[in-house]
């Protein structure tokens, strides 16, 4: 009898071959050896596939939680990290060292000073390149949002996924936070004006190289230019963001500004909150309420009617502030005719830094403190305040850990993929300050901006958590994969980065470096977490 | 979201329930979590993942995408156990819903279309006997299987899907020709070019 074929034998083997064909083979496997053979081979051959498919791939280990991480980074990425942070220590060391004339002073990127007019022109340019365009492209981009969200809208509600409903219900909040902004007037041009006999009802979004305003406008008003002059009167809120702000008429509400100087010389029923190179209230100007601002320069010449808060490197007050004034920074001076309703308390490098008038009058406490940057080690207090800080980082990483454990396990995971967390942190932490700028340029974009704002700061935060539990994993290399495992990482990584944190120089570049690994790692989680699911 | 897919990567139990859990018999178990017992759920996924992610890993192309079918079959476990009626093993039945999941995911991948697409050469009736290396021996070391499940994994999809349905999942040539929407020879073909496929990759790496 001729022999069977080998995929009639295969079939018979998978137990697929019809009974009385499956008959007649085994009849002739009786008598025939090489087809015997062959079937004992094929046989064999089934249970090798099944054996080797059942053991799994050794990524099934523990498909949910926690694998081992993989780490990628190897000796040679550790040495060139090595080297950029120490050419980076060398460089900051040097910086610092040097002794730069105080004239010069704004241009040093590592002092208060350069950094607030590195800040301030880095937007002003930004304003000033786009000042023409300003309006329409708050246009665009406003249309473009609304169109997004509506086209977003539309997509979640045609499928299913697990992003839908959460989504959905954040679209409607957007699209319901973004509706008031139809109630907003533009202008823009080389000069923009609201004459002195004009009323504008609305709120208006000014962009120009000058914007002026010599009569009212009713509600807010959001200026972007080289030039920003309100003679007339605001009844809302200034926003500015120019090279240079001047306000020598009445602003009813608070004024919110990111310029190059702030002059008030006018009258301001709230108060004025920004970052500016320069801040003077002149002797005619009058806050209604108090200042918090981060500035290089401040200069209160008239009168504030509440507290003074002023990050500074060099204030001088010789007006009146009814209540507190707080101060931090460079130097501080009051003249004879300073008058500080409140107390007065400073946080200078050296006492010689505050000069205080004899003249001048301080109702309450003088608290003049010095910040010595090495005796904080021998300082009880300093430890206390570590181990809150640990603590407090504990417990935000158990939280998250009992909340989002998937997340949080993935994200410290993701930590380990090197180059590609830490050049995608760079750009996360750069990219989201210029997307929140763009997207707040119209007011639809305000709410996202602000949420994005309020993320960004949470995961710079949890980048510490994420990076530390990774830190610590690979250095216990624990076996299971249990939550009292990750906390323990979690709690030798936090320390390991905390004792790094405190060398100078190098402290700081290790900081950033966590910021940027758990960041990236955060946004890489967050992008794999959005993909959509595939549902039956 | 994040409840939701926490939920179905692994409830978190407290542990004096996990052990209440672990010495339970499967019967009883499947029998609380078909009245949604959230901790017999828990335990089911315990004991269950890591087969249905193995599965899941066979039959899709990246981790990503088989850790997200794992969570769908255990998302999609807890609305469907009801159906389960105990004609056939459980966790023969879990690894059917897994399987339906992935060729779900991969039919949508190729937009609705069939996953495997039937190729008109005489493919069904392939009689002669083969010239490739004669069949896998008996007894390979841990490594070697290592190797074998390696090579399934970068077999091409319509070697690779119905091999894995047959010798992971134990599914019928019926079953596979359903499942995947395909004559019965045409699935016999497939499982045996996949075969020789499979030893001719294999002949040539060990070289």
């Amino acid at each position: 009898m001729e022999c069977y074929s080998e995929q009639t034998c295969a079939l018979a083997v998978d137990g697929e071959l019809a009974a009385d064909e499956a008959r007649r083979l085994r009849d002739h496997l009786t008598t025939c050896a090489r087809c015997r053979a062959l079937v004992d081979a094929l046989r064999a051959e089934n249970r090798v596939l099944s054996e080797s498919l059942h053991e799994l791939p050794d990524e099934a280990a523990s498909p949910a939680g926690f694998s081992r991480p993989r780490w990628s980074w190897g000796w040679g990425d550790l040495a060139i990290m090595a080297a950029v942070l120490a050419v980076g220590s060398i460089i900051s060391v040097w910086l610092d060292e040097l002794s730069i004339p105080a004239a010069l002073e704004w241009v040093n990127p590592f002092s208060l000073s350069g950094r607030t007019n590195l800040i301030s022109y880095l937007f002003y340019y930004f304003a000033r390149g786009g000042t023409a365009m300003l309006a329409d492209y708050a246009a665009v981009v406003g249309w473009t949002s609304l169109l997004l969200l509506l086209g977003g809208g539309a997509l979640l509600l045609g499928r299913r996924g697990r992003l839908r409903q959460p989504g959905l219900r954040l679209l409607i909040v957007l699209l319901a936070l973004s509706l008031p902004s139809f109630a907003l007037e533009r202008r823009h041009g080389e000069f923009v004006t609201v004459a002195a006999n004009e009323t504008v009802d609305d709120t208006l979004l000014a962009a120009g190289n000058t914007v002026r305003v010599e009569g009212v406008v009713n509600g807010d008003l959001l200026a972007f230019g080289r030039t920003v002059e309100v003679r007339g009167t605001v009844k809302g809120d200034l926003v500015s963001c120019a090279q240079k702000t001047e306000v020598s008429g009445t602003v009813e509400g608070h004024i919110y500004t990111l310029s190059h100087s702030l002059d008030l010389d006018g009258q301001l029923g709230h108060s004025i909150y920004g970052l500016v190179q320069s801040l003077r209230v002149d002797d005619r100007g009058q806050v209604g309420e108090g200042i918090v601002v981060g500035s290089g320069d401040v200069s209160l010449e008239g009168v504030v009617k509440r507290s003074v808060n002023i990050f500074t490197s060099n204030g001088d007050v010789s007006g009146s502030i009814g209540r507190d004034l707080t101060m931090a920074g460079g130097s501080l001076t009051l003249t004879n005719t300073a008058r500080v309703g409140g107390n007065l308390s400073a946080r200078v490098r050296q006492m010689k830094d505050v000069h205080i008038a004899d003249g001048a009058t301080i109702a309450g406490k003088r608290d003049v403190q010095v910040n010595v940057r090495e005796n904080h080690f021998t300082r009880p207090r300093f430890y206390f305040y570590q181990a809150v800080r640990l603590a407090g980082a504990m417990l935000v990483g158990w939280l998250g850990l009992v909340l989002f454990p998937g997340f949080f396990q993935a994200t410290t995971q993701l930590v380990g993929s090197g180059w590609r967390s830490l050049g995608l942190g760079v750009g996360v932490l750069a990219g989201v300050p210029v997307a929140m700028v763009v997207a707040a340029i119209t007011l639809v974009g305000i709410p996202v901006s602000l949420m994005l704002f309020a993320v960004y700061l949470a995961a710079i935060y949890l980048a510490k958590i994420w990076v530390g539990a990774f830190l610590g994993r690979i250095l216990l290399k624990p076996s299971g994969a249990t939550k009292r495992d990750w906390l323990l990482g979690l709690l030798v990584g936090l320390l390991i980065l905390t004792i790094i944190g405190f060398i100078p120089y190098l402290g700081g570049l290790v900081r950033m470096g966590v910021v940027c690994l758990g960041l990236g790692a955060f946004a890489g989680q967050l992008y794999r977490a959005s993909r959509p699911v595939m549902t039956a | 979201m994040d409840a939701k897919r926490n939920m179905a990567k692994g409830p978190q139990l407290r542990e004096g329930e996990t052990r209440q859990m672990e010495g339970l018999d499967l019967e009883s178990v499947v029998e609380r979590a078909r009245s949604q017992d959230a901790e017999a759920l828990g335990e089911i996924y315990r004991r269950y993942a890591r087969r249905v992610f193995g599965l899941c890993r066979y039959l899709l192309d990246s981790r990503e995408s088989a850790e997200d079918a794992t969570s769908e079959v255990f998302l999609k476990l807890q609305r469907s156990i009801e159906s389960y009626d105990g004609s056939i093993p459980f966790p023969r039945w879990l690894l059917r819903v897994a399987g339906n999941q992935c060729i779900d995911a991969l039919r949508r991948r190729q937009r609705g279309r069939r996953v495997i697409v039937e190729i008109e050469d005489g493919a069904a009736v392939i009689e002669a006997a083969s010239s490739e290396p004669s069949p896998l021996g008996a007894v390979i070391s841990t490594e070697e299987r290592a190797q074998v499940r390696d090579t399934i994994a970068r077999l091409p999809e319509n070697y690779r899907v119905p091999l894995v349905l047959r010798y992971y999942s134990e599914l019928s040539y019926d079953e596979i020709a359903q499942k995947l929407d395909l004559e019965r020879n045409y699935v016999a073909a497939l499982i045996f070019r996949a075969k020789q496929e499979l030893r001719r990759r294999l002949a040539h790496r060990s070289k």
